[in-house]
């Protein structure tokens, strides 16, 4: 479990570019881009799950972060004319030192305080994404430039496809070191208890300040996956029902495990497709839906389907 | 000065509204530790039960809030009863059960907006005729209308009542004893589990009557629980935990958004309240009348 993780369960993850080079060939262009905004979501939420799963701490900034993601890889490319390689590390770390300047203040709150201080932010900059028509072109949304990283231009599914399944590969294997590395004990430490944190040597506000601004820079990175894909950002994609979405993938899933997170993202990923395509009719009723899953999942699964899966296998054991 | 003072009366208008939505949500964050994200969607869902009984039930005005608070009532109760218990047995030790009671009240505000909109007569944006009308009324320079009048005499009629309620009955007082300290409640004989469920229906039927103190003077759509948010600000100018905080934090939150509207300009109306709750837990968290944060000991 702890210890840096052994090069036999990183290897699987070099399937993913593999799948990532070769699917584009084969499946249609939906599934592709279907394909892309999952992979994309699962980096969003896995981000978050470090935070709200590891650290235990109720942030719902995340999205605003992503919202940075998008934008600066976006104006980065338009305004600086900088190459997609630096454009989207440069606006994953602006977002980091966002998260960072933000954390300063809010880890000193907690619970409550804590998740209203992280969505008034939300809120606030969305408004920001909004109102700062000169840079984000309003609420009429802005064109994103097809990135292209050495010579292959991407911007449409089938050619950014190898490229966001890459880059989830890579942010599994960061996420499998960061979580068996000594921050990620001191996460779970912070979780189960600050003061016996604390008491055993832990830097209980710097690790929550690390937490947050490492969770940020996995939603700058998925921010800027999704400008891979995506040619328009609108700041409507950053408001609160994104939020509730990718909490939900979490908390469904299972909190605090990598596979529970990506079981969440694939369900409840495919959710919206699923309901379109035999709810034909009734695309009224997909709030409701939502909604009854959401609730029934806390009633029913309170950690998440990967969490009832090991339960039951725990039980079939024994 | 009269625009100044205009805007000063327009915001103590509004801003008892929110100072009733922002008791709904305090009075369920400190007596269950949930915070509740449906309270928006249940002042909707109040505005829109107040707007059917004036139409089709044929039920004077006057007794849709009475209606509508009923009808509240019993849906807070039972998503304590069904959901929220069911939750809360569930619980996992050394996981936050924040989380999962806050989900839930998300999943709750998309059921209820999902079934607004199924409603057919939700389709077109509605409005509910004031309560009074007539001749607007003129206080030295400032105009308001019947209207406005009716809503802080509702507003404060209701928030005395339930300072009544709290001081005065046994069952307001058994409330306060739970949420000082569920377990010592539970050992006097205070039947904790009725006393969640009589508090989210409390909670549901203040955010019900704000809703038809509301529909007049806003648009109705099934997207107007938005207005949480400024709820959530007031309470938390008034430290969250604190009923006059949230009266004083509505009122304060209401005037900072007129001459936001006044002075600045009126697009950041809107950003107003988020700026309030960052600058007031940035700076002091414990609300403008809250006392000093302690860690809640069970």
């Amino acid at each position: 479990m702890f210890g840096s993780p052994s090069l036999a369960r990183l290897a699987p993850l070099l399937l993913l570019p593999a799948i990532g080079l070769l699917l584009p060939g084969y499946l249609p262009q939906y599934y592709l881009y279907l394909g892309n905004v999952i992979m994309m979501y699962a980096v969003l939420a896995i981000g978050l799950d470090l935070l709200l799963g590891w650290a235990g701490q109720f942030a719902f900034a995340h999205i605003a972060f992503f919202g940075i993601g998008v934008y600066g890889t976006a104006l980065l490319q338009i305004k600086l004319k900088l190459p997609f390689i630096l454009a989207m590390p440069g606006a994953a770390l602006l977002a980091g030192l966002i998260g960072l300047l933000i954390a300063i203040p809010a880890t000193r709150l907690r619970a409550v305080y804590l998740a209203l201080a992280t969505f008034a932010f939300a809120e606030g900059a969305q408004w920001v994404f909004n109102a700062w028509e000169s840079m984000t072109n309003g609420a009429d949304g802005l064109r994103i430039p097809a990135p292209s990283l050495f010579g292959h231009v991407m911007g449409n599914d089938p050619a950014a496809f190898p490229l966001v399944a890459t880059l989830l590969a890579l942010v599994l294997a960061a996420t499998m070191y960061l979580t068996t590395s000594k921050l990620g004990r001191a996460l779970c430490a912070v979780r189960e208890s600050e003061h016996a944190a604390a008491a055993s040597g832990v830097d209980v506000r710097g690790t929550k300040v690390i937490a947050f601004a490492i969770s940020a820079v996995y939603a700058g990175i998925a921010g800027g996956m999704f400008t891979l894909y995506e040619s328009f950002a609108n700041p409507e994609v950053f408001g609160f029902a994104q939020i509730v979405l990718v909490l939900s993938m979490i908390v469904v899933g299972g909190l605090g495990s990598v596979p529970g997170v990506l079981i969440g993202t694939v369900l409840l990923g495919v959710l919206p497709t699923v309901m379109r395509t035999t709810m034909r009719d009734l695309l009224v009723w997909q709030e409701l839906v939502y909604g009854v899953i959401l609730i029934l999942a806390m009633m029913f699964m309170p950690r998440g389907i990967w969490g009832f899966i090991r339960r039951k296998r725990r039980a079939v054991r024994t | 000065m009269t625009l100044i003072l205009q805007a000063l009366a327009s915001g103590v208008v509004t801003g008892c509204v929110y100072s009733l939505i922002a008791l709904s949500l305090v009075i369920v964050y400190k007596s269950t530790d949930v915070i509740n994200f449906a309270g928006g969607e249940i002042v909707m869902v109040g505005g829109y039960i107040g707007m059917f009984a004036l139409l089709f039930l044929g039920i004077p005005y006057v007794l849709i809030f009475v209606f509508s608070a009923l009808a509240t009532f019993a849906l807070g109760a039972a998503f304590d009863r069904v959901v929220l218990h069911k939750v809360l047995g569930r619980a996992v030790p050394g996981q936050s059960i924040l989380v999962a009671m806050v989900i839930a009240t998300v999943g709750l505000s998309y059921v209820l907006k999902g079934s607004a909109r199924l409603v057919p007569y939700t389709e077109e944006v509605r409005r509910l005729p004031p309560l009074f009308t007539g001749e607007p009324i003129f206080l030295g320079s400032v105009i308001l209308q019947p209207q406005d009048i009716a809503i802080v005499v509702i507003a404060v009629a209701v928030m005395l009542a339930l300072w009544c309620f709290f001081a005065f009955t046994l069952t307001g007082k058994a409330l306060r004893a739970t949420s000082q300290n569920p377990r010592a409640a539970a050992l006097v004989g205070i039947p904790v589990r009725t006393m969640r469920m009589t508090v989210w229906g409390i909670a549901s039927a203040l955010a019900a009557i704000a809703g038809i103190l509301l529909a007049p003077k806003l648009l109705m759509t099934p997207d107007m629980g938005v207005i949480v948010i400024l709820a959530f600000a007031a309470a938390i100018i008034g430290g969250f935990t604190s009923l006059p905080g949230c009266i004083v934090g509505g009122i304060v939150l209401g005037v900072i958004q007129n001459l936001v509207g006044l002075y600045v300009a009126s697009n950041a109306i809107s950003v107003a309240p988020f700026i309030v709750i960052m600058l007031i837990l940035a700076l002091r968290p414990q609300g403008l009348l809250g006392g000093r944060v302690v860690a809640k000991k069970v």
